[in-house]
């Protein structure tokens, strides 16, 4: 049986959090949801491996969602990692791109871009690990 | 018998841009610095480019023929070379322009403004891609 791909949704909006929970169980993936930054780091730092994040920026704090990025793209598994937000700016923008944040996705997201982005960098993440044999 | 001198490496950068002017400049700023470059002045040398060569660097214009080109080319460039350190000069560096660049797996973004100097030194500063942690 192939191996699902999981998934990490950070929001502290529960219903948007849930909807992309919907969205990408339907899809296939395990999805692991966290409400805080707090909560997110807490999953992550335990060895809870994943292969994406997809994270808010403004939660407990303004732009605390490039912690859990940093935090995310300091781990051994490497997760594509993705900013979902309404919030963007130069400043948190030019932090993202500094982190090498995967990818930046407006609010209101638009699924379709954000399922296929996100389904492109699984299997290039996949590919880049391997090697090509 | 001595051990023949070891010779690292030269690096190679693809330059696309659509102006001569500018290209010749920074052929000539990366060469100083012993950074082999290829020029592409379109797409399709682009892509013969990426085809045949290895690259280290890539400095890519944000409009080659078309406005906005530029950056699909460097989403194609992270495909084909996940490690490439990868720099867009685009007319400004707004939330647009940073937001199309992480999406476009580039790393950098330098305003048209900037010396062809230092765009050269942005890229050379650069002597081992950090890119590597990014995954497209």
């Amino acid at each position: 049986m192939a191996r699902k791909n999981s998934l990490l949704i950070v929001d502290d909006e529960v219903n948007v959090t849930r909807t992309l929970q919907m969205v990408f169980e339907q899809q296939g993936y395990r999805v692991f949801p966290a409400y805080s930054c707090a909560e997110a780091l807490t999953l992550l730092q335990n060895g809870h491996a994943v292969d994406a994040v997809i994270t808010d920026l403004n939660m407990e704090q303004a732009d605390i969602g490039l912690e859990v990025a940093r935090v995310a793209k300091g781990l051994a598994s490497k997760p594509v990692v993705v900013i979902c937000t309404g919030f963007a700016d130069v400043n948190n923008a030019r932090q993202a791109l500094l982190l090498h944040v995967d990818y930046l996705a407006n609010k209101p997201v638009d699924l379709g871009e954000l399922t296929g982005a996100l389904r492109r960098l699984i299997e290039l993440r996949a590919v880049n690990r391997k090697g090509r044999n | 018998m001595p051990a023949p001198p070891r010779i690292a490496p030269q690096k190679s950068a693809l330059i696309v841009h659509p102006d001569v002017g500018v290209l010749s400049q920074l052929q000539g700023e990366l060469t100083k610095n012993g950074v082999t470059a290829i020029l592409a002045r379109d797409l399709p040398s682009a892509l013969l480019a990426i085809n045949q060569h290895y690259f280290e660097f890539a400095l890519v214009n944000a409009k080659i023929s078309e406005e906005g080109d530029g950056w699909s080319l460097a989403g194609i460039l992270r495909l084909v070379f996940p490690k490439i350190f990868m720099t867009m000069i685009a007319p400004q560096t707004d939330v647009l322009t940073l937001r199309s660049a992480i999406n476009s797996g580039v790393d950098e973004v330098l305003e048209s403004s900037a010396t062809p100097a230092s765009i050269a030194k942005t890229l050379i500063q650069r002597e081992a891609p950090s890119s590597g942690t990014r995954v497209q």
